[in-house]
């Protein structure tokens, strides 16, 4: 009879050390997620603005910045009442002032173009067409060379405030 | 004694010298089912308990129930859109409580929908209202339609009802959204209902403080799951005259919050759940057993 209870014990305190276990419980899941979508809910930002976002602020810093563009993670997090926006980049390395120049030329050199698109800015198109510039940055060969090498060596988190 | 009476006669006369100008606090959530009726049934009859006249007015036309909680269905004349139709006085629709002569209830009319009242006509019966009693308790119905905001109409103060679940509390943040945005509504304060104590220790569901710090509101109040509100509500008895239920004690802390008492939060560690039970019974066979 004990056996049966010590065996129904051990089950259930299993069973709760298991949930513990798990890298992140139900409670920390739903915290987050409800995060992300208060966010979303509160500022209107839509999961399309949030990806183009992102985009734009790869495109922005890949100017100075070599980093590792899968692993960059946008995140919203809260203190107090305010939202902050989280960003986590992982940086290879930093680019030197000749390597800057010559990428400011080229946007210089896109300005025209894209001088247009920012005056409509809730056209979506546009927002393939950044993905598009950020693929022809990618296809640099100076930087596909440079890219498998040991990644995450900084971390650098940038918040910026809503 | 003497301590007795005094206190006593400070309260007859606070409220003889003050002209009744009553608080208007609408319960509301955004989400069905958190609890709003039984919250706003339980709220109005502490504070009834504790001396103040309380009114109850149900706004959830088409779908009323706070005259089911309050066990006051059969006791119904009159309801909120006989008044506003001119068919009664205000005075002659309001349902007395079994137990409590201090507690009222205006009742929502069951065979008309929303629009058979108005945010103006609503205003007008609380204004009217606060001349009698110290609190009009408004009961939202559900949803963020013209039925919230005719409940919201005449009200200054503001009970957000949640449960920490997803789904509940994505709903009262965008309640609190709009109650921002009404200039009438001075102050809003949150009610966590359904808390599960023992969900929150084994991290399966947010706690207080996580709901808490994601709506960024302050706190009134912190309810217990209770299976007593089930039997409660069958019977047509608030849980807050169950003397030994611990939500029961939880809402009267709410009320004694209301009225400006500062009390503490109950502590909903010592675990009465079922589940909690077993697990001390068979830790105390383990520990016999070693």
């Amino acid at each position: 009879m004990k056996d049966i209870f010590t065996d129904f014990y051990n089950t259930i305190l299993g069973f709760f050390r298991q949930t513990e276990k798990k890298e992140e419980n139900a409670k920390d899941v739903a915290c987050n997620r409800l995060r992300v979508v208060l966010m979303q809910d509160r500022t209107n930002l839509t999961p399309e603005l949030l990806q183009r976002m992102r985009q734009e602020l790869i495109d922005l810093l890949s100017k100075y910045v070599e980093m590792d563009k899968d692993a960059l993670e946008l995140n919203f997090d809260q203190e107090g009442g305010q939202m902050a926006l989280m960003l986590s980049i992982p940086v290879l390395r930093a680019k030197d002032e000749a390597e800057i120049e010559a990428e400011e030329e080229k946007t210089e050199a896109d300005e025209e173009e894209s001088d247009e698109e920012i005056e409509s800015e809730a056209d979506l198109p546009e927002a393939e067409e950044t993905e598009e510039d950020s693929e022809n940055e990618t296809d640099d060969p100076e930087k596909e060379a440079s890219e498998p090498s040991d990644a995450d060596e900084t971390e650098q988190t940038k918040e910026i405030e809503k | 004694m003497q301590l007795c009476v005094e206190p006593n006669q400070s309260q007859a006369k606070e409220i003889k010298g003050e002209t009744m100008s009553g608080r208007v606090i609408v319960i509301t959530s955004g989400k069905g089912g958190v609890g709003k009726t039984t919250t706003n049934a339980n709220i109005g009859t502490a504070l009834a308990r504790a001396g103040k006249k309380v009114v109850m007015i149900d706004t959830d036309l088409g779908l009323r129930n706070l005259d089911l909680l309050l066990g006051l269905e059969n006791r119904i004349v009159y309801t909120i859109v006989d008044v506003v139709e001119g068919r009664c006085k205000l005075k002659q629709a309001l349902v007395k409580d079994k137990k409590n002569p201090n507690l009222c209830l205006l009742a929502a009319a069951q065979t008309r929908d929303k629009s058979a009242v108005t945010e103006e006509q609503l205003k007008d019966i609380c204004e009217e209202l606060k001349k009698d009693f110290d609190f009009i308790l408004v009961d939202c119905p559900a949803g963020i339609e013209q039925g919230f905001q005719n409940a919201v109409a005449g009200a200054s103060e503001a009970i957000v009802v949640t449960t920490p679940e997803m789904s509940a509390v994505r709903d009262a943040d965008r309640i609190i959204g709009l109650l921002e945005a009404k200039e009438e509504i001075k102050s809003y304060k949150l009610l966590i209902n359904r808390v599960r104590p023992n969900l929150i220790k084994s991290n399966d569901m947010m706690s207080v403080e996580d709901v808490v710090e994601i709506l960024s509101a302050d706190l009134i109040g912190i309810i217990p799951e209770d299976t007593g509100i089930i039997t409660s509500t069958n019977k047509g008895e608030p849980i807050v005259n169950d003397e030994k239920s611990l939500a029961g004690q939880a809402y009267k802390n709410v009320a004694r919050r209301i009225i400006g008492e500062e009390v503490p939060f109950l502590n909903l560690e010592e675990d009465t759940s079922v589940l909690a039970k077993v697990k001390k019974f068979f830790s105390g066979l383990m520990g016999k057993e070693k």
